[in-house]
């Protein structure tokens, strides 16, 4: 097969949604920087994420993924210890109240993490893909579960709750297209719902009885009870929020043209580059310049979808439906925070957030993607 | 597919149909007002003088949070060498609205102002600021026509619904002229639109309205001759007391220009030194000028005090008689010193017990004889109508004049209608009897005049029965220090009285200060010819209340002045000697203070 050929097995389209999205985040990150005194620096920064993003991606690509599906010990290994890796001495830091970056020489490098989402996906679809599109039994679903808990237990105890939360959506999309029963969700719901009771009431008790800020951290808490009643706080953490509104709101229609968003540049709006990368959209680009964020992302997800169809093996599918997942997770939990949808976590935009592991992370997945669709049905020889 | 159209749905709503109310928090966020007080006028005296200007000041302010803390109270009290109540009090008097920090002195001493300077960490809420105060280089003098300045007050803002353009913490006039022309004295404040960003630091200048300073008003007063009428009024005081009338204590005078109603001078005793209303008006202090004790100080008693008129309103009466034709120059009235007109069970006292002999009309207004307008008195009773009443009120007793000045009175000319309504409570007193029309005849009874009101009247005789809107702005200045406004004479009351009758009565008040007269004594001496009045009214209770009133040069009026003491004894004694050194001041005459030995009423 020579390089034409294998051109030609690439999947265009995605390619150019992607670049699209990627020439729209590097513009808004450009203009929610331009006020900063580091800004420049920061610009160049995510362009350089962006450059090295593409050797993943090539990567990704050329690797045949059927090969994974046969590591599956190794990779939940590999897993768990990309998580555990900032925690190991020397290679750690710690950013708002999370151990998840490794550094050196405390200079932030990479978040684990990050990368540890892709895998997860794959450890997660290898072992769905050997149930062969049914799962009936309870045992079936519990070693699913169970699989998922080593690096979700793990990111919980940095604690990650917005990187715990990818988790749980990313392996909820894969097993229902691994064909898990409804009246197991229905049961998962259940459970979730009291769990999620449960720790919360457990979290207050444990705090009272030994005086510190145990399990989930207050700061955290107060982003979820602030989501029910911003005015709660309004100057503290309720004040992202508002000011995160005020600035899409005041975007109107047509926006206030690129560089013009006085939320964003005059500081009321907090991470207007990484977290709250939308909100400056919404305010310099308006409801337009909005609509045109959701359609890529609506092509984007149609694609990867599409792509997940003309997988040639069960595996392939849920590869696909783990990113599809991821993605469609992060995009509406972002989204939905800024505009009060949803509690406010650390939770970037895809392809338009400023932050080089969670670029380079998104460009690998685009290189899974296009792994599965080189090599889709019907395509034979590689 | 759901999710996003969620997430769509949602957008819409917020950026294109609640687009414009988050466009609006957002312009809240970026944009502070922040204002300038424009300086306020100044307020000077007919010859540009400055009766009031304005200086800069260092002052302490603080807010409410010092009130929390005792130990920087005490520090601060020591400081400033100021009890801690008294701080405790100017902060905590910060209504609920406004937050704004309060003065809590001025004129700090510069030690004090370099110590905060130096120790602001041990003073949180505490500031020193560039203050300006208003400056009064003449001292208390026309205090009570200058007024003094406050802080505005939360009815003032309330007012009109909260458009009067005032924000807490401005300083408005609060009486005199400074608040009578507080409008043209404030000026606009200055406004300047800062686009912060989050941490409140100024970025840009969005719009820039500068201050519009406050006009300078010029008033008629003529700063010199007002200083002659306080000192004579009171050497007046001083006077009445030597003379045993030690209960003397409140007075006025005003000296009016007849023919334009020009107010030159206008004083009133007790009065106040405007300078404690600077800074706010301390609880203490402000107790000190309302208590009863104080005689308040206050109170313009040129245009608020209402006095019975006495024998001053014998020319009223006389040109009202000769108007309708009760009387006439030569008719001749008997007096034996005890009248029984009305018969012997309710005689009446002339106040010369001895009795004045056979008086012309005209000898009754030299001597001032209480028989001949008894009789004047009890023929109008006699005719019914109140034609008496009606031609008082022709010469605005009775009415405001319209000064342009706060808190004017209205005095009383009283009728049967009055005495009805007045006594409702008490049928046997409601009927009017002659002894009423006759006591009005010379000023006593039920009538109530100011000394504007008698001023005024005197005026009207001088200015051929025209009585002039006495007023107190002569010129509004506009920044380049030309008038952009100036008061032009208007007539009050156009009282219609005959030439010839006012000619006989300014002949007959002209014979009251020639010898032989009532003011004799007072003007002996005096290089030009005065028309005078003396007047001695009883008030229940009280010593006899001091009056006189008088027009100069009698052939060509030009001012008349009215001096009136409360409880100063006989007025041509007491008042005279005053009337006459501010005339003398307005006529550029020697100012000499003469010892006056009439008896007379």
């Amino acid at each position: 097969m020579n390089d034409r050929s294998k051109l030609w097995f690439l999947n265009w389209p995605l390619i150019g949604v992607v670049v699209l999205l990627s020439v729209y985040g590097s513009v808004m990150v450009q203009s929610a920087t331009s006020g900063m005194s580091a800004g420049p620096a920061m610009f160049k920064r995510h362009l350089f994420g962006l450059a090295v993003g593409l050797v993943p991606l090539a990567v990704a690509w050329m690797f045949d993924y059927r090969k994974l599906r046969g590591w599956l010990g190794p990779l939940v290994m590999f897993d768990a210890l990309l998580i555990l890796s900032p925690h190991i001495p020397g290679l750690g830091a710690t950013a708002k109240g999370a151990t998840s970056w490794l550094a050196i020489g405390g200079f932030r490098l990479f978040q684990p993490s990050e990368p540890a989402k892709l895998v997860t996906i794959v450890v997660i679809a290898a072992v769905i893909a050997g149930f062969k599109g049914r799962i009936k039994s309870g045992r079936e679903l519990a070693t699913v579960l169970g699989i998922l808990a080593v690096p979700l237990g793990l990111i919980l105890l940095q604690p990650d709750l917005g990187t715990g939360m990818v988790f749980v959506a990313i392996t909820a999309g894969m097993l229902l297209i691994g064909g898990l029963d409804a009246k197991w969700f229905v049961t998962l719901g259940v459970i979730g719902v009291v769990l999620v009771g449960s720790v919360l009431g457990l979290n207050g008790t444990l705090d009272k009885s030994m005086g510190r800020d145990v399990l989930i951290k207050d700061y955290q808490l107060d982003r979820l009870l602030v989501f029910v009643d911003p005015s709660l706080d309004p100057k503290g953490a309720g004040y992202n929020l508002e000011q995160s509104k005020i600035a899409i709101g005041s975007g109107e229609l047509t926006g206030k043209g690129l560089g013009s968003g006085t939320q964003s540049n005059l500081r009321f709006l907090p991470e207007p580059h990484t977290d709250f990368i939308f909100s400056v959209t919404g305010e310099e680009l308006g409801f337009l310049g909005a609509v045109l964020l959701l359609g890529l992302y609506l092509a984007l997800l149609v694609i990867a979808l599409e792509i997940a169809a003309q997988s040639r093996d069960l595996f392939g599918s849920l590869i696909c439906a783990g990113v599809i997942s991821m993605w469609t997770f992060q995009i509406l939990e972002n989204i939905g925070m800024t505009i009060g949808l949803m509690p406010i976590t650390g939770i970037p935009l895809p392809f338009m957030s400023f932050g080089s592991s969670f670029m380079v992370t998104n460009m690998m997945a685009v290189g899974m993607l296009l792994s599965v669709w080189t090599r889709r049905q019907g395509v034979s020889g590689i | 597919m759901g999710v996003l159209g969620l997430l769509l749905a949602r957008l819409w709503t917020m950026q294109v149909l609640y687009g414009g109310e988050y466009a609006s928090q957002a312009d809240q966020n970026r944009v502070r007002e922040v204002t300038t007080v424009a300086p306020r006028g100044r307020i000077l005296d007919r010859k540009g003088r400055e009766l009031v200007t304005n200086r800069a000041t260092m002052a302490v302010v603080a807010d409410r949070s010092v009130l929390e803390n005792p130990a920087l109270l005490n520090r601060l009290s020591a400081l400033l060498s100021m009890p801690v109540a008294d701080i405790k009090e100017r902060v905590s008097s910060v209504r609920e609205a406004a937050l704004a920090p309060r003065t809590v002195m001025i004129d700090v001493p510069k030690v004090a102002v370099a110590y905060l300077s130096e120790h602001a960490t041990q003073f949180p809420g505490v500031d020193v600021q560039v203050q300006a105060v208003r400056e009064y280089p003449l001292g208390a003098s026309a205090a009570h026509v200058v007024g003094y300045t406050g802080e505005v007050s939360e009815s003032d803002l309330s007012a009109s619904g909260g458009s009067t353009g005032y924000s807490y913490g401005d300083i408005v006039g609060k009486a005199g002229a400074e608040a009578e022309f507080e409008k043209v004295l404030q000026g606009d404040r200055g406004r300047r639109l800062l686009e912060v960003d989050a941490t409140g630091r100024p970025r840009r200048v969005i719009q820039d309205v500068e201050a519009v300073p406050g006009r300078d008003v010029v008033l008629t007063i003529d700063s010199t001759v007002q200083k002659v009428a306080e000192k004579a009024l009171a050497d007046a005081m001083t006077d009445a007391h030597r003379k045993g009338f030690t209960k003397a204590k409140g007075g006025a005078a005003v000296a009016l220009d007849v023919n334009t109603g020009e107010v030159l001078a206008m004083a009133s005793l007790p009065t106040y030194d405007p300078k404690v209303f600077l800074g706010g008006v301390s609880k203490k202090n402000w107790a000190k000028l309302t208590a009863k004790t104080s005689d308040y100080p206050l109170t313009n008693r040129a245009i608020m005090g209402q006095y019975p008129a006495a024998s001053t309103f014998k020319a009223i009466t006389g040109l009202a008689a000769l108007e309708y034709g009760m009387t006439t120059p030569g008719s001749t009235y008997d007096c034996q010193g005890w009248w029984t007109g009305m018969g012997e069970e309710w005689g009446k006292w002339c106040w010369k017990h001895g009795g004045h002999g056979t008086e012309t009309f005209k000898d009754g207004i030299k001597d001032s004889c209480d028989v001949v307008f008894y009789e004047i008195g009890h023929r109008f009773y006699k005719d019914k109508g109140e034609k008496f009443q009606k031609f008082s009120r022709r010469f605005g007793f009775g009415e405001k004049s319209g000064i342009d000045l706060p808190g004017e009175m209205s005095g009383r000319v009283p009728d049967a209608k009055w005495k009805a309504a007045y006594n409702e409570d008490y049928p046997e007193y409601r009927t009017w009897l002659p002894g009423d029309t006759v006591n009005m005849a010379i000023g006593q009874g039920d009538l109530l005049v100011t000394p504007l009101q008698i001023g005024n009247a005197y005026a009207g005789i001088a200015n051929d029965g025209k009585i002039l809107e006495p007023h107190v702005m002569k010129q509004v200045l506009g920044p380049d220090g030309k008038p952009v406004l100036s008061a032009k004479p208007k007539v009050a009351f156009e009282t219609k009285t005959d030439k010839g009758d006012l000619a006989t009565m300014t002949s007959s008040l002209v014979s009251v200060t020639e010898e032989g007269g009532t003011g004799a004594s007072v003007f002996r001496g005096f290089p030009m010819r005065v028309a005078g009045k003396s007047g001695t009214a009883q008030v229940t209770g009280k010593d006899d209340y001091a009056w006189f009133v008088g027009f100069a040069p009698a052939e060509k009026p030009r001012y008349a002045v009215v001096v009136a003491i409360e409880q100063g004894g006989a007025g041509g004694a007491v008042a005279g000697p005053a009337v006459r050194q501010i005339l003398a001041s307005l006529l550029g005459q020697p100012v000499e203070h003469v010892t006056a030995s009439d008896v007379s009423r």
